[in-house]
């Protein structure tokens, strides 16, 4: 890795900024549209159309990635979210700039593939375990960085966004929907502390 | 969206005031000239949102950046540590972190509102010079200070109750704290088991219906994010609305300042700002108040440089932009074994201030404050991409487990501190970067003093014996390292008797120009403990008064 386009000044890793990445040209053209954006991707990820941006072959790479990163448990994973929904929508808005970067880093990232495992075509083929070990290895580049980046906000994100389908991410986290209002108590030491219980246990 | 029924003064005419910014200062001075039959006119670079256009939505408000009016890559604000190095736009977060919006920063703060203390304001005089520091004492003391506390406990709106350090007040406070989280109460355990003393959080938020408007939801969406039903003390709530009512303001959204200019008598005459569509306009006035915040009204004065005054406006001491104060911060997470659900609610409901004054036992100056708060486990992405254990995996089904049992059991405790006053530590103005209004763009030079650290490394320890103390399963420190940049903007234009060490006397009037005031963070000659909008507003409204009796007095 390390090629100038994938510097971190397009991928970050950790807590950065989705606007430092993606050139944010929606917060240029202001909130309207964001919403349309929204309003697409949602209608997209439900019926099922076909990719806007992404080839089928290589949303099958980032959305096997992906699942990796959140896998499929007892509860649902990245795939099930439909993370791969809120990529390609978000591939061709609030990360457009980073189309070009992603495209080129998954290319590197799949010739790492294929002297790893000579044969395998593309990462998807592998098997799970193998995945993660490849995986392992990738874990300090910017691509991965980026991509775990954009798993993350469409796993939790609002499902607006074309991922974090039926609020799955939230619902990992104990959080049911987004709710607006809530009262005292709200854990169960607050609890504690209101019927009176000494606060020294 | 500006009010349609707000009165509109023709910009070839000269009002009263023009004040540039319209945050936690500048709100109230709109809100103080204006009902004192003042015509005002605000003039602000950020649109006029109002409680209905904020969202829960983090994608858009806490990475896109909505409420700053975008990311670095708009603003291109730059940063270096010292003066050796050439400035760089950050790739990620921009230095100098501030709202564009009517309301500024007060529409997005946490809304902790400590008073500064007595010793805040004279600390120098207490402790003696410091080496390579700029360190001194306020012109003015708390005494001086404390009924404009009061006024911002009463009209801005403060819930909380006294704890067994504050200062006096003349006044309770107007409504009791806002419910006690677990968060606090886990802090207040391990405070009650270390001999410390946690006392209930003053907030700007209000638990009780008060001054027609509600009381918080308890939503939690407090931290970067504007309150949706306005119990949030904002200007914008608070302030903004009686300002309209007065018929003497008017307010400008989407009106970038660039340049203020002056006279042949050398006082300013007009402020000259691109208008929503981008073209230059002007306005004309009798007095000009810059509220704009401690990095943008540097920033205006050095590109408000003339011939007459090269240095840029109201800087014959040299001391604008200097002596930039961020505070320091230092972070620790606890994990317990029962639910917290810390994402419910304020973020702060307890704090401790006994390490509040400096200590020379310690070795280092410096004095601060802890919090315990959600802080990462307020929101889903920003929990999942940063909150996690740092010795834990950070993706596959380990990493999943991790983020199902921990959001709801995990809290911070952030610690706060002072920040020495250095001259290298400034705000000046970058050779080649422009905003997206073509204005040059501010460049921060940083590097804490070193007891800047080590008062935060003192705080952070006592945090991680906090957490063991109240019987976390599992707690972890981040390492203290430098500031890069921050919201608390302070110190850059302060005030003081000395027109050689000082930008504005204790009035807030420049020292050079005498038609122009300066009121914000950046009027601040010491950092305080970490919470400085208190602080801002206060000031706000005592030099409101200065003002105001000076310009009927037709000595502006």
């Amino acid at each position: 890795m390390g090629s100038e386009p994938l510097s971190r000044r397009h991928f970050l890793a950790g807590s950065g900024s989705f606007a430092a990445l993606v050139g944010s040209p929606l917060l240029r053209a202001g909130l309207p549209g964001l919403v349309a954006f929204s309003a697409s991707a949602c209608t997209a990820r439900d019926e099922g159309a076909a990719f806007e941006v992404l080839g089928a072959a290589e949303a099958r790479e980032f959305e096997a990635i992906a699942a990796r990163i959140l896998p499929t448990t007892d509860t649902p994973g990245a795939r099930e979210a439909g993370v791969i929904w809120f990529m390609d929508k978000s591939f061709g808005s609030i990360m457009k700039d980073n189309l070009e970067s992603a495209r080129e880093g998954l290319a590197e990232f799949q010739s790492g593939v294929a002297a790893a495992w000579p044969g395998a075509k593309v990462f998807s083929d592998l098997d799970e375990n193998e995945q993660d070990r490849y995986l392992q290895t990738q874990e300090e580049t910017d691509f991965f960085g980026f991509v775990r980046f954009a798993t993350i906000a469409g796993f939790f994100g609002m499902s607006s966004y074309g991922g974090n389908r039926d609020n799955v991410g939230w619902k990992l986290l104990g959080l049911d929907g987004q709710h607006h209002a809530w009262q005292a108590p709200f854990g169960h030491y607050d609890a504690e502390y209101m019927r009176g219980e000494q606060n020294d246990a | 969206m500006t009010p349609e029924n707000q009165v509109r003064f023709d910009p070839a005419s000269t009002v009263d005031f023009v004040i540039v910014g319209s945050g936690s200062a500048g709100g109230i001075l709109a809100k103080e000239l204006s009902t004192a039959g003042f015509d005002v006119v605000v003039l602000e670079q950020g649109p006029f949102r109002t409680a209905a256009d904020f969202t829960h939505d983090e994608i858009a408000v806490a990475f896109l950046h909505e409420l700053l009016g975008g990311g670095p890559e708009i603003h291109q604000q730059t940063f270096r540590d010292d003066e050796s190095q050439v400035a760089v736009v950050p790739g990620r977060v921009q230095p100098a972190e501030y709202v564009q919006g009517v309301g500024g920063s007060s529409v997005h703060f946490t809304g902790n509102f400590w008073r500064f203390r007595d010793v805040d304001f004279r600390e120098r005089s207490l402790l003696g010079p410091i080496d390579g520091t700029t360190f001194a004492d306020w012109p003015i003391d708390y005494a001086e200070l404390e009924p404009y506390y009061t006024r911002v406990d009463w009209e801005i709106g403060v819930s909380g109750s006294p704890g067994p350090f504050d200062p006096p007040r003349s006044k309770p406070f107007p409504m009791p704290p806002m419910p006690v989280k677990s968060s606090g109460v886990l802090l207040e355990r391990g405070a009650n088991k270390l001999g410390l003393h946690a006392q209930p959080a003053p907030l700007a938020i209000l638990s009780q219906p008060f001054n027609d408007r509600p009381p918080c939801i308890n939503c939690g969406y407090c931290m970067g994010f504007g309150c949706e039903v306005g119990a949030k003390s904002s200007t914008l709530a608070a302030m903004i609305p009686l300002a309209l009512a007065s018929g003497h303001c008017e307010i400008r959204p989407e009106c970038a300042v660039f340049r203020l200019e002056t006279g042949a008598n050398g006082k300013i005459g007009n402020v000259v700002y691109y208008d929503p569509d981008g073209k230059e306009t002007s306005q004309k006035a009798r007095a000009v108040v810059l509220a704009a915040n401690g990095v943008e009204t540097p920033r205006l004065l050095l590109n408000s440089a003339s011939p007459r005054y090269p240095d840029g406006l109201a800087n014959s001491s040299g001391f604008v932009g200097r002596n930039l104060m961020l505070n320091a911060h230092a972070l620790a997470n606890g994990v317990f074994e029962h639910t917290l659900n810390d994402y419910k609610g304020v973020q702060v409901t307890r704090i401790i201030h006994d390490f509040y004054d400096s200590d020379p036992a310690r070795g280092f100056y410096g004095g601060g404050g802890l919090d315990a708060r959600p802080l990462f486990s307020a929101t889903p992405i920003f929990f999942a991409l940063a909150g996690t254990p740092t010795d834990g995996p950070s993706w596959g089904a380990g990493y999943k487990q991790t983020l199902a049992h921990n959001f709801s059991r995990q809290m911070s405790i952030l610690c706060s501190t002072t920040s020495l006053a250095l001259d290298r530590n400034n705000i000046t103005i970058d050779p080649t970067h422009k905003d997206k209004w073509g204005r040059p763009s501010l460049r921060m030079t940083y590097k804490d003093h070193p007891d800047d650290l080590a008062m935060a490394g003192f705080l952070l320890d006592k945090a991680m014996e906090l957490f063991d103390a109240a019987g976390a399963e599992k707690a972890w420190a981040y390492p203290i390292g430098g500031t890069t940049g921050g919201a608390h903007l302070l110190g850059t234009c302060r005030m003081g008797d000395d027109p050689q060490t000082s930008v504005v006397d204790r009035y807030h009037r420049s020292h050079d120009i005498s038609n122009l005031f300066i009121c914000d963070g950046s009027s601040f000659v010491t950092s305080g403990r970490g919470q400085p909008t208190m602080t801002i507003m206060a000031l706000a409204f005592r030099a409101a008064e200065h003002i105001a009796r000076a310009a009927k007095a037709n000595e502006v």
